[in-house]
């Protein structure tokens, strides 16, 4: 087996591209994509505003906008002037400020503030609609206070009236909303997903490129098998690690369970990521074309991990392909131990969902016995002395 | 060799190669499906909620019927504190939960201040706000019913009550994707990028099968051959693009303003770009099974420093500026804008520029690569 073990690593030491995708590739992916969301929580938004009012009322109303860390006010004379802004994505709302505001609340007329938010950058325009209507709402609340003060209401009995009902919202497991609790850990995980795919491929691939598969076969079929798994999933678990490092450690992302449990669901993960390449493999043995399918496969993984989206709400036929994927078994798990700090019991529950995969290894069996005889008999029917 | 006779033996040899064959053709219809599938139903509704009852009085159970009736809410049970609520979030049963405190119908009509209480699993965005959006008016809702009837008890009027609740109206209304939808939110740009990588990937896999090898390819010249296969790909991808933003597009019921002439104006040097990016791009490789390798490592990154999921405002400006040699990224960006957001033409030429000025760097890229390999 040592020897075995010694061909694997020869083999990664001699392929240049293998040996970036198991060390610079994953590090520049993992810190690039943290870096693109480092921000973490969205603020200084420019949003496009139109006072046609310019009265007391209406700059208190955009001071109010302003003193919101999300808002960074963008004032326009003209109202076509801050549509084209908006339509071009230079602001993402636009409020206006209608004329007279100021006359219609002292006569007692209900003017219309009109906000118009982009929907089409869905996160952005949610955001910014619901922190617009806060901020607004919180101004014309001063000014009612002030009315009420004025009709001889006491200052205790005002507020009340004003705030009958208040609501106090807690968001579990990630309390201010930050962006990078919420996507990166599934983003990095369809990154680490992609990285392990390609490195076991690549690693299957090279006995076809060197057209070593009747050394394999010598070898002993399950036995090289073995020495691939043993080399390569520590290598990638040893990146899941360096991700779990960067959230929970370096980041302090709050972490509710253990390490332990992660990396063992890791590993489990990584098992069935090498069962489908496993299958793919032996049924195209083709290079170019076991990366083509492999890719088609696993490329969507994010979507369908139900983060972003949730799974109850998608089609029956998308959560059929979401348990084709090994990272959706996954996510399931770090979200129960990050969050939930759940316990070994519900993970040994988690880990017997994957029971779907194991229907892949006589499928394997078969396909290799299959290209092992065709490879012995392009070879002249050496016999061989290993069982496949 | 003739320009006619060398394009065609190019296209041969796309159609005839089964991995290219499958990444362009397979890869184009097999995207267009699968991308937007999770999506399909578009809104979160009837998230599951449990309720923390302390008060158990008509206004308390009225409330909760109303979270009830809520599209984007549904009651599943009543526990007894929170504690057991979030047990019940924490097992995936429910994903939020509304606390109503003890005395809320008593305090409400003595006019004393009640709080109460939701929380929302944040592990999901999507869900967190519907929970929240949908027990914050169920809330407000409640405050203003009592107000409303202990205001006309009173003696003031309806008309004025109404008023005197909400002396302004906020108008709050979403542009360009009315019905807040999940795929048109997501599938424009998506598809866009798929059209993207496809062709590089195809581009590339014909390049790396070639080069060093005997054939056709050596019996052109440099500039020749860039020109056949390019025309070669931007045929195919005119095809392509065509079913994507044309009839994708209508099929997944996104919203399209751009003017068709316009749509088509701004995708040619997309199309161009990107093919000339792909000659360039298959230089660089050998190995047929490796241009797909690189691609779809960067694609997660290309749709995200494209801004319309992560705000481009917020990420870091080196990394906008490493992405724009991306013909996708500007493509992605002029497109959502004068097809799905009405800019006009002047807004977006920007972008048109861009797209062909990387196209004359692809091509000078693509000379020096081509007429490298040719030679070798």
């Amino acid at each position: 087996m040592k020897q075995l073990i010694k061909r694997e690593l020869i083999a990664l030491w001699h392929d240049p591209w293998q040996l970036a995708l198991v060390s610079y590739i994953p590090l520049v992916g993992i810190f690039g994509l943290w870096w693109l969301f480092s921000a973490g929580l969205p603020r200084q938004l420019p949003v496009a505003i139109v006072d046609q009012d310019q009265s007391q009322i209406s700059r208190m109303l955009v001071r109010q906008l302003q003193a919101n860390s999300v808002i960074s006010p963008i004032h326009y004379q003209d109202i076509n002037q801050a549509k084209d802004s908006m339509e071009r994505a230079k602001t993402y709302a636009l409020v206006v400020l209608p004329f007279q505001l100021n006359r219609d609340l002292l006569t007692g007329h209900q003017p219309t503030i009109d906000i118009r938010y982009n929907s089409q950058y869905l996160l952005v325009g949610k955001l910014l609609s619901s922190q617009i209507q806060l901020s607004l709402a919180d101004g014309l609340r001063h000014k009612a206070l002030l009315k009420q003060l004025a009709a001889g209401v006491p200052m205790a009995q005002a507020e009340v009236n004003l705030n009958l009902v208040k609501t106090q919202v807690s968001a579990l497991y990630n309390a201010n909303s930050n962006y990078v609790v919420f996507l990166l850990p599934p983003i990095l995980l369809a990154l680490g997903q992609l990285l392990a795919m390609l490195v076991f491929a690549n690693s299957l691939n090279r006995e076809l490129r060197l057209n070593t598969l009747q050394e394999w076969f010598s070898l002993g079929t399950r036995r090289v098998l073995w020495a691939k798994i043993l080399v390569y999933t520590p290598l990638i678990v040893l990146q899941g690690r360096l991700i779990l490092t960067l959230l929970y450690q370096y980041l302090g992302l709050p972490l509710a369970g253990t390490f332990g449990q992660l990396l063992l669901a890791q590993i489990v993960m990584l098992l069935a990521v090498w069962l489908l390449v496993l299958t793919i493999f032996f049924l195209l043995q083709d290079p170019a074309r076991v990366i083509s399918f492999c890719t088609a496969l696993f490329a969507p993984a994010f979507p369908f991990m139900g983060i972003t989206f949730p799974t109850q709400e998608m089609p029956q036929l998308a959560q059929w392909w979401r348990v084709l994927m090994p990272s959706s078994h996954y996510i399931d798990t770090h979200v129960g131990v990050v969050s939930y700090g759940q316990g070994f019991a519900v993970f040994a529950q988690q880990v017997t969902s994957y029971a779907g995969f194991l229907v892949l290894i006589p499928v394997i069996v078969l396909l290799a016995r299959r290209v092992k005889q065709a490879n012995m008999s392009q070879a002249g029917g050496q016999p061989s002395t290993e069982a496949p | 060799m003739d320009f006619w006779s060398l394009m065609w033996a190019d296209f041969k040899a796309i159609v005839t190669d089964k991995a290219i064959a499958i990444t362009l053709f397979g890869g184009v219809l097999f995207y267009s499906v699968l991308y937007p599938l999770p999506y399909l139903h578009e809104v979160p509704t009837k998230q599951q909620i449990v309720v923390v009852d302390g008060d158990h009085s008509s206004l308390s159970r009225q409330l909760i019927r109303h979270a009830d009736a809520s599209p984007k809410l549904a009651v599943v049970g009543e526990l007894a504190n929170i504690s057991q609520a979030e047990t019940w979030v924490a097992s995936g049963k429910a994903h939020g939960y509304l606390v109503i405190p003890e005395g809320f119908r008593r305090d409400l009509i003595r006019q004393r201040g009640v709080t109460l209480a939701y929380g929302g699993d944040a592990n999901y965005f999507l869900i967190y706000s519907a929970v929240v959006e949908g027990l914050m008016s169920v809330g407000i809702d409640a405050g203003r019913y009592v107000q409303f009837n202990g205001l006309l008890a009173r003696g003031s009027s309806a008309k004025q009550v109404k008023h005197d609740l909400e002396p302004i109206k906020l108008n709050s209304v979403p542009a360009f994707n009315p019905s807040l939808g999940y795929t048109p939110y997501v599938v424009p740009g998506v598809l866009l990028l798929v059209l993207h990588q496809t062709l590089l990937i195809g581009a590339g896999i014909l390049g790396a099968g070639q080069w060093g090898r005997e054939g056709y390819w050596q019996r052109a010249s440099t500039m020749q051959l860039i020109f056949a296969r390019v025309s070669v790909f931007s045929i195919i991808y005119s095809l392509f693009t065509c079913f994507y933003v044309g009839f994708c597009n209508y099929w997944y019921g996104v919203s399209v303003q751009g003017i068709l002439s316009q749509v088509v104006l701004f995708l040619v040097p997309f199309i161009l770009c990107t093919a000339v990016a792909g000659v360039a791009f298959s230089c660089l490789f050998t190995r047929r099974d490796l241009p797909t390798q690189v691609l779809l490592l960067i694609s997660m990154p290309i749709l995200f420093v494209s801004g319309f999921i992560w705000p481009l405002e917020l990420i870091p400006a080196a990394l906008i500026w490493l992405a724009q040699a991306v013909p996708a990224v500007p493509a992605i960006q002029g497109m959502l804008q004068l097809n799905q957001m009405g800019a006009s033409w002047v807004g977006v030429v920007g972008f048109w520029w861009h797209l062909w000025a990387l196209a004359l760097v692809y091509l000078l890229l693509a000379y020096l690569g081509v007429r490298y390999r040719l030679n070798r």
